[in-house]
């Protein structure tokens, strides 16, 4: 009897330990190689834990030609991170917030007004099926004619719109969960529909919205063709750079894993607060 | 029909704690062979909790349970050859309901001839079979109701576990499902248990009732048993509608010869002497009557020496069909419920006289709850 | 004064207050969305190239020629085949291991169960690039991969991944498997929970034992949950670029090329606009179409119940 228990124990740790050793292994291995020092990047048999660890490949990311150590001879011409950096931290939160405030002003005339009749979510559908190619191509024209290429304006623009058919269908979700009463409760006491539509609903559905907010910020801050396309110098975000000094730096693998680790790390946080949400909102959207 | 002596399942010392709630605390219980059993009591009693221990969905935190003497406390429910029948039925809806009646024959690979054949039986007898062929999801409630009995009836089990399956039914639907289900009881001579809350089902159904309360049992007895002399306070004021009227008394020695006293009237209890000197909480007592067992007396009517008369005014009448409930209340302010024949009709404020029998009552313990005599 | 309450009002009016809601979004889309929509239609039809010098909207008529060029053209078809592939194989093993995830989730339950979801988790979250650089790390010639297949077989066993585009399509596929697993494990966990536990424990009663009981009832009730997140995820794998772009550049060669990849090369590297767009929208049109296949047995699943 205690032998049966024993083995399913043991296969139930073994599989636990399987498959987290699969899923961090990648990421540790880059989060190792991002502190190695030159000579270990293509260290043969390849360690673990750097001998001699450096936060050097960081610091050249944001300043090459910095005097401290060997990494910065190598990698002098290289572009600093910087400027994609804070693009990312400039377009990403601005774009997430547009999405969510605009997802929530026209969740909130779909579900209350019926806006838009049964076209609205018709097409917003058939727009997540699209290959996102077919609309950068006339994107591209467009812009060109209009000046956005290359800029943070445009990119916002493209980025909002990107994520509202998510917001919206999220945000909606919470808001049809907030009971009318409520609402003509208040109307009834005599307060306007916008009134009611700010001091009532949304902050119970505060959780919603931030839930939303962090689902659309690290679609946002991972996007990377529409960037690629149209962004060259100024408005570069992080995942273009990070393709762009694979290239650059060709065999220079520690500042590249360096690279990745730090264009991570905003998500993983925006991930590691969604944790909670993220059942429920699969388990929202499925039952529709 | 109920074989007395013949035990098919017995509950040892059975105790079921949830994340430190106690929900079935020490119950012990033997289920006969071929009877009908119900378990009546509250939500959350604790009755569900048993009957799914006793099918093996929850396995007991401590005690055994014995299956004609082999100790089953283990056993997966795959093992114990019982049906187990839901309050919603959990038929499998993308099935067929011959496949759902076929499922449990089928997966102990029983061959196909057979299947067949004893799934028509059953059909058959259910009255089933234009229905055979139709997916479950697409049935009416009293129909699956048939299907999931069928179920269980199929694969011939030691004992049908019901647990509240009348619920979804409105009242009318609901007698003449009971009635059905005593039927087939009968007819297929099977043991039943089953779980309700409701009290007139249960002493409709049940060959012997197990009433419980807060995870232990209270009485295990008879419709009857339960019915005229309730062990406990609980099961007196559960068990008959409307509940039995409680009123406080006092034990007094006067003169040499025992009373009850109460704001409204004496009894004299000499002959229940001996057992009332046994309780532990005199001079307190409970002294219970019930409603039906109240009677109107015409005061200028002589009455025999021993009937308890008490004056009292009419508070609330409730009519019931040919009865009616007669909310009454004492001089001292006590309030009783009786029940009438409605040959006349009555007005609140009248003034009445109220009667009963002294040996008709009962009395119980204050602190333990139980019933004296 | 007069005026300022009526345009209160108007503002309050009901009719009217859905239609100021979604006025930004509709501005949106229609700025981002369907006008780009219609240009492309436009340009599909005509044969323009920035490089010719003229404004696209005054480009040669060119009909149906572009889309007759596509359905002839090699890399396009191959690069379409390769995609399907692709996106077969790495779905299928996604969904594989998604289940097996879901169910030993499901039923046990062990201490540190929270945590261990959140260390699944979190390969969904990664920018595509960041995951395409780590399996590009990994599968170096001298990286940690071969490191273990030369101590486990010997010398021999070192692998040349981004030689051979067979190879090279497996790391591809392998980095979308770490990565999207995850999303396949949450939607078939969040549906095994929303299974009603009733008809399970009648099975069970009933005498079925575990495997019976997950192939004839749990399966078929899962089964909507489970085509709906393969819809969902193959549509999305389908589209798959950034991983390709960061791994292996479409390389060796154009070998390992996706369809997505080809495209941006044809209209932006090569700049052949028009091309571009009539392979869009005959992708656009292959999709609907398979969506349509896929979502029949679903709906029809659905009417069942």
């Amino acid at each position: 009897m205690s032998n049966r228990i024993w083995v399913s124990w043991l296969t139930r740790w073994g599989i636990v330990l399987i498959v987290s050793l699969i899923t961090l292994a990648p990421v540790i291995w880059v989060l190792s190689l991002s502190f190695k020092p030159p000579q270990e990047w293509l260290a043969y048999p390849p360690t673990l834990i750097p001998r001699q660890p450096t936060f050097e490949n960081y610091l050249v990311l944001f300043w090459p030609g910095n005097p401290v150590g060997v990494v910065s001879e190598m990698v002098r011409t290289a572009e600093p991170v910087t400027r994609a950096f804070l693009n990312s931290l400039l377009i990403v939160p601005i774009s997430t917030a547009l999405s969510i405030t605009i997802g929530f002003l026209a969740a909130y005339g779909i579900s209350r007004f019926g806006a838009g009749g049964n076209f609205l979510p018709f097409s917003v559908l058939t727009t997540r099926m699209f290959p996102p190619i077919a609309f950068a191509v006339p994107l591209l024209v467009y812009y060109r004619s209009l000046g956005l290429i290359d800029t943070h304006l445009g990119l916002i623009l493209m980025y909002t719109t990107f994520t509202l058919a998510f917001s919206l269908w999220m945000i909606k979700g919470f808001i049809d969960g907030v009971p009318r009463h409520i609402e003509e409760a208040a109307i009834l006491d005599g307060a306007s529909r916008w009134r009611v539509m700010f001091t009532i609903t949304l902050p119970l559905i505060r959780g919603g919205l931030a839930a939303a907010a962090l689902f659309v910020f690290i679609m946002n801050w991972t996007e990377f063709l529409f960037a690629l396309v149209f962004t060259s110098r100024f408005a570069v975000t992080l995942p273009v750079q990070v393709s762009r000094y694979a290239g650059a730096v060709g065999r220079y693998y520690g500042p590249q894993a360096a690279l990745g680790i730090v264009a991570s790390i905003p998500v993983l946080v925006a991930g590691y607060l969604i944790q909670r949400y993220l059942v429920r909102a699969f388990t929202f959207g499925l039952v529709k | 029909m109920a074989r007395e002596g013949q035990i098919l399942i017995r509950l040892e010392n059975i105790t079921k704690e949830f994340n430190g709630t106690i929900a079935v605390r020490d119950l012990n219980l033997e289920i006969w062979e071929g009877e009908f059993l119900c378990f009546l009591g509250p939500s959350g009693c604790g009755k569900t909790t048993t009957l799914r221990m006793i099918a093996g969905l929850e396995r007991p935190t401590r005690g055994e349970i014995y299956l004609r003497d082999q100790r089953i406390t283990d056993w997966p429910p795959q093992r114990r050859n019982i049906g187990f029948m839901f309050q919603n039925y959990a038929l499998f809806n993308h099935m067929s309901v011959y496949e759902n009646l076929a499922f449990g024959l089928w997966v102990r690979r029983v061959p196909r001839e057979e299947i067949e054949r004893r799934v028509r039986s059953v059909a058959q007898a259910l009255e089933l079979e234009p229905v055979l062929h139709l997916r479950a999801s697409r049935l009416d409630l009293s129909t699956m109701q048939r299907v999931a009995l069928a179920r269980i009836l199929v694969i011939e089990p030691q004992v049908l576990l019901l647990d509240e399956p009348l619920n979804n039914f409105r009242p009318g639907l609901r007698e003449l499902m009971r009635a059905e289900l005593k039927r087939w009881q009968y007819q297929f001579g099977r043991t039943m248990v089953y779980v309700t809350h409701d009290q007139e089902e249960a002493l409709t159904l049940g060959d012997r009732i197990v009433v419980m309360n807060a995870g232990h049992i209270e009485q295990v007895g008879t419709p009857d048993e339960v019915y005229q002399r309730p062990a406990t306070l609980f099961v007196a004021s559960f068990i008959g509608r409307p509940s039995m009227n409680l009123l406080p008394v006092e034990y007094r020695i006067s003169e040499g010869r025992a009373f009850l006293v109460s704001p409204d009237f004496e009894i004299p209890v000499d002959e229940r002497r001996e057992i009332i000197e046994k309780s532990r909480s005199l001079p307190n007592l409970i002294l219970g009557v019930r409603p039906e067992q109240l009677r109107i007396h015409d005061p200028q009517e002589s009455s025999p020496p021993d009937l308890i008369r008490i004056p009292a005014q009419v508070d609330l009448v409730r009519p019931q069909g040919r009865k009616l409930i007669l909310d009454v209340k004492t001089r001292s302010g006590a309030l009783l419920q009786m029940v009438v024949p409605s040959i006349r009709r009555f007005v609140a404020g009248e003034q009445l006289e109220i009667a009963f029998y002294p040996h008709q009552i009962l009395l119980f313990d204050p602190q333990t709850g139980k019933g004296l005599c | 004064m007069q005026r300022r309450m009526r345009w209160i009002q108007w503002l309050n009016d009901e009719r009217w207050m859905g239609q100021l809601l979604i006025l930004p979004m509709q501005l949106l889309i229609w700025f981002v969305l369907i006008i780009p929509m219609l240009i492309v239609i436009y340009l599909s039809l005509v044969s323009w190239q920035p490089i010719m010098g003229v404004d696209w909207w005054q480009a040669p008529f060119a009909g149906l020629r572009n889309y007759a060029q596509a359905l002839q053209d090699q890399r396009f078809l191959t690069a379409l085949g390769r995609t399907i592939g692709l996106v077969l194989v790495a779905v299928g093993m996604e969904f594989l291991l998604g289940l097996a995830l879901a169910i030993f989730f499901h039923q046990q339950e062990f201490p540190g169960k929270r945590l261990f979801a959140s260390i699944i988790l979190y390969p969904m979250m990664l920018p595509w690039v960041v995951v395409g650089l780590c399996f590009y790390l990994l599968f170096l010639d001298k990286g940690p991969v071969n490191y273990i297949l030369i101590s486990l077989f010997g010398p021999g066993a070192s692998v040349q991944w981004y030689q051979n585009p067979v190879l090279a399509l497996m790391t591809i596929a392998l980095a979308d498997v770490w990565q999207w697993t995850p999303f396949m494990f949450l939607v078939i966990y969040s549906g095994l929970g929303a299974l009603p536990p009733e008809p399970i424990e009648a099975a069970m009663t009933l005498g079925a034992s575990r495997w019976q009981i997950f192939r004839y009832i749990v399966f078929p009730m899962l089964k909507p949950v489970l085509m709906i997140a393969l819809i969902i995820r193959a549509l999305e794998a389908f589209k798959i670029f950034d991983l390709v772009y960061i791994m292996t550049g479409g390389g060796p060669g154009t070998s390992t090329e996706s369809l997505s990849l080809y495209l941006y090369r044809t209209g932006f590297v090569y700049g052949q606009l028009s091309y571009a767009a009539a392979m869009a929208l005959l992708i656009l049109i292959l999709v609907a179409v398979i969506a349509r296949l896929a979502v029949r047995p679903l709906e029809a699943e659905l009417e069942a119940r």
